[in-house]
């Protein structure tokens, strides 16, 4: 029994691997369950950059975007219940930096005697060279573990930024029946510790505050 | 205005959830008889073996990077706020449409014909607006996107030809369409292909329109692409092994990225931070630095810009 049980997972896995694995089961995610702003709180235009995709428990991915001076952003997160009841999101501005490396490279040079003569035996020589390398760096500006969770954000952006959303879904929690389940990276694990993830981003143009075109 | 909900949004019965129950309605169906085939002699109900198909495994999603690119229309509907004018001689004929017929060509100018659909719409300028449309079309149907076009939105863009926002609103879904539909079927080459032509003609038309030192917010609204072409770059930079079309886009955008290169980033004084200034309602995004750009670092963008754009649209003689 136990064996055909076994056949039986095994032709499902087979059947249904490749098409679990593409995850386009997820596109649009966020434009169906991503709560929109209210209309009376702003006209909010739905951004390119919201993306949705199928993630498991207890993965991190990122998600980078530009965000424009002079406008407002609404971030809006969701996800499948079976992943969970919160997500933690952290963002980052993601800025390259120039910095100076030593590169240190080894060469085998001829050894030369007293006469100029090549000995025949071969020395290390290191060298070193100073270059000018760019790296990314990221600094964290917002966790919503420090504000209870939240999945909506909501800002103004007076400096135009590349920002990194990291979102991570917890390993534990959710409604998902498995057990057992393998971790870590190319393994295998149970579909009900899967779902999608969407960020519904939203912008506008900032508000203008005070008195326009009405002075002489 | 500070306004973090505390809500995640949870769903009984997500469409996921609902795929994955039919996917398994559908191999019980087919993985039915080869059960059938293979228990012979057994002595356990069949419902044991049913109660195990909610266990089957599949393969742990790896963590990812994604880089996205602000569409099109972002970018227009913030140059028309800042008042530059219209400028239709820059744009690119639709007359070229039926010129281009090599695939890669193909979907660089339905890349470029996007962005002018979409400065036309948010612009009101509706009779171009649907001449732009149908080179979008036209380019759909020969690069393998008609289905992203489907009829009810044509007949949408045609009964909404009065209402700016709506236009503006179709114009959109077309393209983000095309874009879920390239990620549906994993075509991401062709999708970095189409979103840097896109960007492209995004920034030859305010390059072409905006004049330095009279129209400020544009210029630094082209400046601030820097960071736009780096999440470009990056995006285009998972193809190039694989896709020798990519390679060659993504070669014209390091020439681009050369010219973007010089420009200066300055501290504004603080540091950046994200944070509810006293008084204000939302949260504030500030300091850091800003990207400056000099006259003849604009000039140099301009004209590489320029030199690569027109190669694309170029009509073979």
């Amino acid at each position: 029994m136990k064996s055909i049980t076994k056949i039986y997972a095994i032709t499902l896995s087979l059947l249904v691997f490749p098409l679990i694995t593409k995850a386009q089961y997820c596109n649009y995610f966020h434009a169906g369950f991503c709560t929109p702003t209210d209309e009376k709180e702003g006209t909010y235009k739905p951004n390119g950059q919201s993306k949705s995709a199928l993630f498991s428990k207890g993965q991190t991915s990122e998600l980078s975007v530009v965000v424009y001076k002079g406008q407002d952003y609404r971030f809006a997160l969701c996800m499948d219940e079976n992943l969970g009841s919160q997500m933690h999101f952290k963002l980052y501005e993601n800025k390259k930096i120039k910095v100076e490396k030593v590169i240190e490279s080894k060469v085998m040079e001829d050894v030369y005697d007293e006469n100029g003569e090549p000995t025949g035996e071969k020395k290390e020589v290191v060298t070193k060279e100073t270059k000018v390398v760019e790296e990314t760096k990221k600094e964290l500006l917002y966790d919503n573990a420090n504000d209870n969770f939240a999945s909506e954000l909501e800002f103004t952006v007076e400096t135009t930024r590349r920002l990194i959303i990291e979102i991570e879904i917890p390993s534990e929690g959710g409604s998902g029946t498995a057990k057992g389940v393998a971790q870590g990276k190319g393994k295998l694990m149970k579909s009900s510790e899967m779902g999608c993830v969407g960020i519904l981003i939203e912008h506008m143009a900032t508000p203008k505050k005070g008195f326009y075109g009405t002075g002489f | 205005m500070f306004t973090i909900k505390q809500n995640i949004y949870t769903f009984g019965k997500s469409k996921f959830l609902k795929s994955m129950n039919n996917i398994l309605k559908f191999t019980a169906i087919i993985a039915f008889p080869l059960l059938l085939m293979t228990s012979c002699g057994e002595d356990k109900p069949i419902e044991d073996l049913v109660d195990d198909t909610t266990e089957e495994v599949v393969e742990e999603v790896e963590n990812k990077n994604y880089y996205q690119i602000p569409s099109p229309d972002e970018m227009f509907g913030f140059i028309k706020e800042s008042g530059l004018k219209y400028n239709k001689s820059v744009l690119n004929s639709v007359q070229s449409v039926d010129s281009y017929t090599e695939p890669t060509q193909q979907a660089l100018n339905f890349g470029i014909y996007s962005a002018d659909l979409a400065y036309t719409a948010a612009f009101e300028e509706y009779q171009e607006t649907i001449k732009y449309f149908g080179s979008v079309q036209k380019l759909a149907d020969k690069i393998g996107l008609s289905s992203a076009f489907d009829k009810s939105l044509i007949e949408r863009v045609q009964n909404n030809l009065k209402n700016a926002d709506s236009l503006v609103s179709i114009t959109n879904t077309s393209y983000f369409s095309v874009v879920d539909y390239l990620e549906q079927n994993e075509q991401g080459g062709k999708l970095g292909i189409i979103a840097s032509a896109g960007w492209l003609e995004t920034v030859y038309i305010v390059a072409n329109t905006a004049k330095y030192g009279k129209d400020k917010a544009a210029i630094e609204r082209l400046a601030d692409q820097k960071l736009t072409l780096d999440n470009l770059i990056q995006y285009l930079e998972k193809y190039t092994e694989s896709d020798p079309e990519v390679k060659k886009v993504h070669a014209w955008f390091k020439e681009i990225e050369a010219a973007f290169s010089g420009l200066e980033e300055k501290s504004s004084g603080s540091a950046i931070t994200l944070k509810k200034k006293e008084g204000a309602k939302k949260m504030v995004l500030g300091g850091g630095e800003n990207i400056r750009i000099s006259e003849q670092q604009f000039t140099t963008i301009k004209n590489k810009i320029s030199e690569i754009r027109n190669q694309i649209v170029k009509v073979q003689a």
